[in-house]
């Protein structure tokens, strides 16, 4: 069945469908969250395909579990999941002992048949991925939940566990923190050798 | 090279379409974080379809077994008539009772035949037998 047909049903819809059994719910489910939760776990681990592959999947394995005993209208599902996959990112960060590997973060080719402009596009996220990777793991989460994945402050209040408050002092922090690493990226690749 | 998202002082908004070498930003500081937000949303990263797969494959395995929907067979004759005495607790009193008879017709008690009297007795209880008919019939 084409996950399409089922775009508007909520999340908490399904996933109650999927408790009883509904194996189409399973996969519209898989094919509406699974990409989503991937890219935020790549965001939030500085660009590691493989491990943001794992923790994806670990995510939702979390989330088939909890399915059975899910409380209709206490959490969004999104909410919940982007908390697991934040916390289970920061778990693996805190195991790495000099934080993200920057060299994990894929280089982009210039030979790539790419036209310009998308050569463009990913040359900026390869060098914003870069200098997310040197922010701190909460300021990063707030902005690439902020920035990024467009969330409400309430929202990214109730998966960071903080007052909304708190994430618009983290994002504000995390921005000018961006400003300046991509400011000094600039200066350190220079203009001057363009054309 | 492209252009990293700085403003510049001729395109502060528009820095994809600027000459990159010919632009110098008015300060190293000033940047233009939406069009670096703007490029990670663009250029999302992908899952692999195989892990795509193997989620998909993942969450039908922790999946709850869905209740039977399947209607139930229909049961055979047998067992048709087995709901109809009463199951199998029916069928049991069924056949201790038929037992019973059939103990009573070879062996019957001795207290029965106080009771009935003797079988010529009991052929009184049968005003017109099949044989009298018989006879009256012609």
């Amino acid at each position: 069945m084409p996950y399409d047909a089922m775009t508007d049903r909520a999340d908490e819809e399904l996933l109650a469908a999927y408790a009883t059994g509904d194996a189409s719910a399973a996969r519209a489910l898989t094919q509406r969250l699974g990409p989503r939760v991937f890219a935020h776990a790549y965001r939030m681990l500085g660009g590691d395909r493989a491990e943001a592959e794992d923790v994806a999947q670990e995510a939702l394995l979390r989330l088939w579990r909890a399915a059975p005993e899910w409380r209709m209208g206490e959490a969004k599902v999104t909410t919940w999941l982007y908390r697991v996959t934040a916390n289970l990112c920061i778990d693996r960060m805190r195991k790495r002992r000099s934080g993200p590997d920057l060299d994990a973060v894929p280089e982009i080719a210039d030979d790539a048949p790419s036209a310009a402009a998308e050569l463009q596009q990913a040359a900026r996220a390869e060098a914003l991925q870069r200098a997310l990777n040197q922010l701190p793991d909460r300021q990063r989460q707030a902005v690439v939940l902020r920035h990024i994945e467009g969330l409400s402050n309430p929202e990214i209040a109730q998966i960071m566990d903080i007052g909304p408050r708190a994430v618009e002092s983290l994002t504000a922090r995390g921005k000018k923190a961006l400003e300046a690493l991509l400011a000094g990226r600039r200066a350190e690749l220079g203009y001057e050798d363009d054309d | 090279m492209p252009n990293w998202g700085m403003k510049t002082m001729t395109d502060p908004k528009t820095p994809s379409n600027a000459s990159p070498g010919r632009d110098i930003p008015a300060a190293f500081d000033d940047v233009d974080l939406d069009v670096f937000f703007a490029a990670a949303r663009e250029t999302a990263p992908d899952p692999a379809p195989d892990f795509m797969a193997r989620l998909t494959q993942e969450a039908l395995a922790e999946m709850p077994v869905a209740p039977a929907r399947a209607p139930a067979a229909v049961p055979g004759l047998w067992a048709q008539v087995r709901q109809a005495i009463g199951g199998w607790p029916g069928l049991a009193g069924l056949a201790a009772a038929c037992a019973a008879g059939v103990w009573i017709g070879v062996s019957p008690p001795t207290g029965l035949d106080a009771l009935w009297g003797t079988s010529v007795a009991l052929e009184s209880l049968d005003p017109i037998g099949s044989f009298g008919l018989a006879l009256m019939e012609g």
